[in-house]
């Protein structure tokens, strides 16, 4: 996984937001928080109303041709140089890396490579690139965090565990395999609905185990299965993404 | 099949054609596969002899120690190594029958073996048999108890010493511990082909 | 909805089946991460180095495999090459006819495997019985493996005494000690009984022509030890440049499979048996098989023949733990053989075309291989490569028409919005058949299309604090 977006450039607090399609369709306060907790740490934020989705869908169904087609029009929509600030890790790895993969012989490689180098998922964005390990305000829970597949071999789930685990108030708990996938793996939870779910079932068994207060993440896809599948089976678990705790914690604390 | 040699790397080279660039060849240091273990000051014996015991082999030091495990276990049959056997015969008393040939057609009649290690790696408890010191193969392999004798100065601390020092030899065995098996549920069983007991014998 | 073979096969599979495949594989998996990081400070680097290795010899086989040819054949090793499974079959039929050989005991190894030798040569009368434990057991079930270093993950005990009884070899008895003395017994004649002794290799070195074979049991060893003529099959990947990258790869293989330091019998072999040595082969070949590997090499996926065939990644695979090796459909299972069978499938590419799809994307697969092989990026390529050959993908989605709205920042605002519809339906009787899919398992969250747009509209603008 190519991580060289590891220097911000001067403009450093201004950043694009790629808000997610999925925050765009369904989690509309994971969007909102991401910008009251850039705002509070003193980030200007461009929202690009152009945008739609990063064309992972495609990419991952195997259909190049039309993810190209997505990500062509995403590197238009997110002109300039500022950082792209996106909540979450799947859609951040398309553009760092899934883009490059499917770009690698046409023309316009280099402007998808430069989107992708620019293009930071938003834990990794706060502690790497703004240097922030420490978060204040007060958030009571007992949080079990799924580190999502696509944060494998970069800095984001360290970063998202480091920052919850400082709020006061909040405990993160181990369970069983968290080095295994959910099961949703966009697409395959609908054509290969009995492992996926079979593996969705097991990690919710692990996770229940260890009985948490709230099911944290840095990738809503993983919680919309993982939710999804609880909510179904009668025994709803809380999810939230993690930047939901940061803003309840500075609301908590008063600092928002 | 000539054809076939042709036939292949004429399609690898058609292969490789199109890279503009071949991956290059690595260099890499000792450091990188330096075990943990092996950091500070170790006696290669001592390690040897703990690694053994992690893999359920046995180190036995001296004759004597032999003869008393091989009485304790009921086992007075065997093969011993015909140039080992002056060593070591004062310390058998009667009761073993101890041949110095080993007869193929009757390989069940062997309750141990014993045979020269040309060495021994200490990292991971292996011994290292070799064509040039082992006087049979089949001995060293199909008695229930397999024994081979070793040289204090001929431990290796690690894998990497082992194997760029290997014999100019055809066949060079590194044993690691018994012959075993997990293919049945997962369950360890020593014993499978070869010997259940694999010993070294320090002298 | 039509849904995948492979999700199909693992809904089939029976509960114990299915309860072994995942035991078998958690254990291999925890076994492997437990070793490697109490041993090494930094793993990672030896699965970063040895997958530079691996690669360097991959793009390199053009100077590599002349080049180790002619280390064999000055070490007295007579050399063949066979370009598909039916030459490597005929090579080692051949060999033993001039021998007037009618007996084999052969090792495990999965390119014998490819080629279906042991089917061959029973059909050519020549005996060729399986000498691992699993094999043995598979061999004579008529079944196949389902596992690259686990071939009978999928069977228990029970299963295994029952066919020892049918098969003779003792009454009823389920004890794994039982059940492995027994088979002692029985191949020891095999062995003593055995002209030719057939092997693969795990790796050759190009410096010394080192051949190097891998086993737990010893039953490579035994092969070695009885038969008087010794052939090995191998797949033109495995090549090392160097003797000490055996170490670094070694060090690597047993830990990565099955958590081992090393495997039990780890042997380096460079030709027939020394001149003073009562035991073992007077003559041995070596035959490079190709069998579709060139193609692989001419792909863009010749990463995967890095592969030193160890099985971490099944063992780590959620989807392999789900659905068992036999879900495959081929030698290779798991991972690994859902981006190799398609490639050795050649012109058949259809027909394992759903392979690549059986996988979340997850990753785990490349986070444990020793040879760090890049296996989600080969899935995707693969899946493509099916797109674009047109191969149909039952339950998967057509992506044209959500690429034309995904372009098109007007219409898609409006589908947003529009969507909010969704709320107010009966979601069970829509004609979309991955929201009925989905729904079939999961709650569907409300719609709030837009509303965050909204929001970010109409919120006054913050001053910035810094």
């Amino acid at each position: 996984m190519n991580l060289d977006h590891r220097v911000l450039p001067g403009s450093g607090k201004r950043v694009q937001l790629m808000a997610t399609c999925l925050c765009d369709a369904f989690y509309d306060d994971v969007a909102k928080a991401t910008v009251e907790v850039l705002e509070y740490l003193g980030c200007t934020i461009e929202f690009p109303e152009g945008q739609t989705c990063c064309g992972q869908p495609a990419f991952n169904g195997g259909d190049w041709d039309a993810s190209r087609k997505v990500v062509r029009h995403t590197v238009k929509t997110f002109a300039g140089d500022a950082p792209v600030v996106v909540p979450s890790g799947s859609c951040a790895a398309m553009m760092f890396h899934g883009a490059i993969l499917e770009f690698e012989k046409e023309a316009d490689l280099a402007d998808v490579k430069a989107l992708g180098h620019r293009t930071w998922e938003l834990g990794d964005f706060i502690v790497n690139g703004l240097g922030i390990t420490n978060w204040p305000g007060r958030y009571d829970a007992v949080v079990a965090f799924h580190r999502s597949c696509h944060s494998r071999g970069t800095k984001s789930s360290e970063a998202a565990t480091a920052l919850l685990s400082s709020i006061a108030g909040t405990t993160i708990v181990p369970f069983g395999e968290a080095e295994q996938c959910c099961g949703f793996g966009g697409t395959f939870s609908v054509t290969f609905p009995n492992i996926s779910g079979a593996m969705g079932d097991l990690k919710l068994d692990h996770i229940r185990k260890a009985n948490p207060s709230v099911l944290v993440s840095g990738d809503m896809s993983c919680m919309m299965h993982l939710g999804g599948l609880s909510e179904k089976e009668g025994k709803p678990i809380k999810t939230q993404h993690f930047v939901q705790v940061l803003r309840d914690a500075l609301k908590n604390g008063n600092l928002l | 099949m000539s054809a076939d040699r042709e036939a292949i790397l004429s399609r690898v080279r058609g292969a490789l054609a199109p890279l503009h660039q071949r991956a290059a060849l690595p260099d890499w240091d000792n450091e990188l596969i330096h075990m943990r273990s092996l950091r500070g000051d170790v006696d290669a014996w001592t390690l040897f002899q703990n690694r053994m015991k992690l893999v359920n082999g046995l180190s036995l030091e001296g004759a004597p120690a032999l003869v008393a495990w091989l009485a304790e276990n009921n086992w007075t049959r065997g093969y011993c190594d015909p140039v080992l056997w002056p060593r070591l015969q004062a310390a058998f008393q009667s009761g073993f029958t101890v041949e110095t040939t080993f007869d193929r057609t009757r390989i069940d009649d062997y309750q141990f073996g014993i045979t020269r290690a040309a060495g021994a790696v200490a990292e991971t408890g292996t011994l290292i048999l070799t064509d040039g010191t082992t006087s049979s193969r089949l001995a060293a392999l199909t008695p229930w108890a397999h024994i081979a004798v070793l040289e204090r100065s001929d431990i290796y601390l690690d894998l990497q010493h082992a194997v760029t020092a290997l014999a100019n030899d055809p066949n060079i065995v590194f044993c690691t511990g018994p012959s075993k098996t997990a293919d049945v549920e997962g369950i360890l069983i020593e014993g499978v082909h070869g010997p259940g007991q694999q010993v070294a014998l320090l002298i | 909805m039509k849904f995948q073979a492979i999700d199909q096969f693992a809904a089939n599979l029976k509960p114990s089946t299915q309860a072994a495949v995942y035991d078998g594989s958690k254990k291999g998996y925890d076994a492997r991460t437990k070793t490697l990081f109490d041993h090494f400070e930094d793993p990672n680097r030896l699965r970063r180095v040895a997958g530079e290795i691996k690669q360097h010899v991959v793009e390199n086989l053009d100077t590599y495999l002349p080049q180790v040819e002619a280390k064999l054949q000055a070490n007295g090793v007579i050399v063949h090459w066979a370009a598909t499974a039916e030459a490597a079959n005929q090579t080692v039929l051949d060999i033993m006819r001039a021998r007037n050989a009618k007996k084999m005991v052969k090792s495990k190894t999965m390119v014998s495997e490819e080629t279906e030798l042991a089917r061959f040569l029973d059909k050519n009368g020549v005996e060729c019985v399986e000498t691992d434990l699993g094999e043995f057991i598979i061999q004579i079930d008529g079944d196949h493996p389902s596992h690259l270093v686990k071939p009978i993950i999928h069977k228990n005990r029970r299963d295994i005494a029952t066919s020892f009884e049918k098969h003779g070899l003792g009454a009823y008895n389920d004890d794994p000690q039982t059940i492995t003395q027994r088979a002692r017994v029985h191949l020891r004649k095999k062995y003593l009984e055995a002209d030719v002794a057939l092997t693969g290799a795990n790796f050759i070195s190009a410096e010394s022509g080192r051949l190097v074979l891998v086993t737990n049991e010893g039953n490579s060893r035994f092969c070695l030890a009885a038969a008087k003529t010794h052939i090995a099959m191998v797949g033109i990947e495995k090549i090392l440049p160097r003797d000490r990258d055996l170490a670094l790869l070694l060090n690597l293989l047993a830990r990565s499979g099955t958590g081992q330091q090393l495997t039990v019998y780890t042997e380096f072999i460079t030709g027939p048996k020394s001149a003073a040595q009562p035991d073992g082969p007077e003559e041995m070949h070596v035959i490079f098989v190709d069998n579709g590997r060139t193609d692989v090499l001419a792909s863009e996926c010749r990463d995967i023949l890095r592969c030193i065939r160890c099985g971490a990644c099944l063992n780590v695979c959620p989807v392999y733990r789900q659905a068992s090796g036999h879900a495959y459909r081929s030698v290779y299972p798991g991972p690994v053989g859902a981006v190799l069978t398609p490639l050795l499938a050649g012109k058949k590419f259809p027909e394992f075309a759903d392979l690549p799809k059986a996988s979340s994307l997850c990753g785990a697969c490349n986070e444990v291989c020793p040879v760090n092989i890049p296996i989600p990026d080969l899935l995707l390529r693969l899946r493509n490569k099916g797109k674009e050959e047109h191969v149909p993908s039952p339950g998967t989605p057509p992506m044209g028409p959500w690429a034309l709205l995904a372009t098109q920042p007007t219409v898609w605002k409006s589908a947003l919005v529009g969507g909010k519809i969704i709320n107010h339906l009966p979601t069970k009787l829509l004609p979309i058949p991955a929201l009925r899919a989905w729904e079939n398992k999961h709650s569907l969250p409300e719609w709030k299309g837009g509303d965050f747009r909204k929001w970010m509209r109409n919120r006054p603008s913050k001053p910035t604090t810094s």
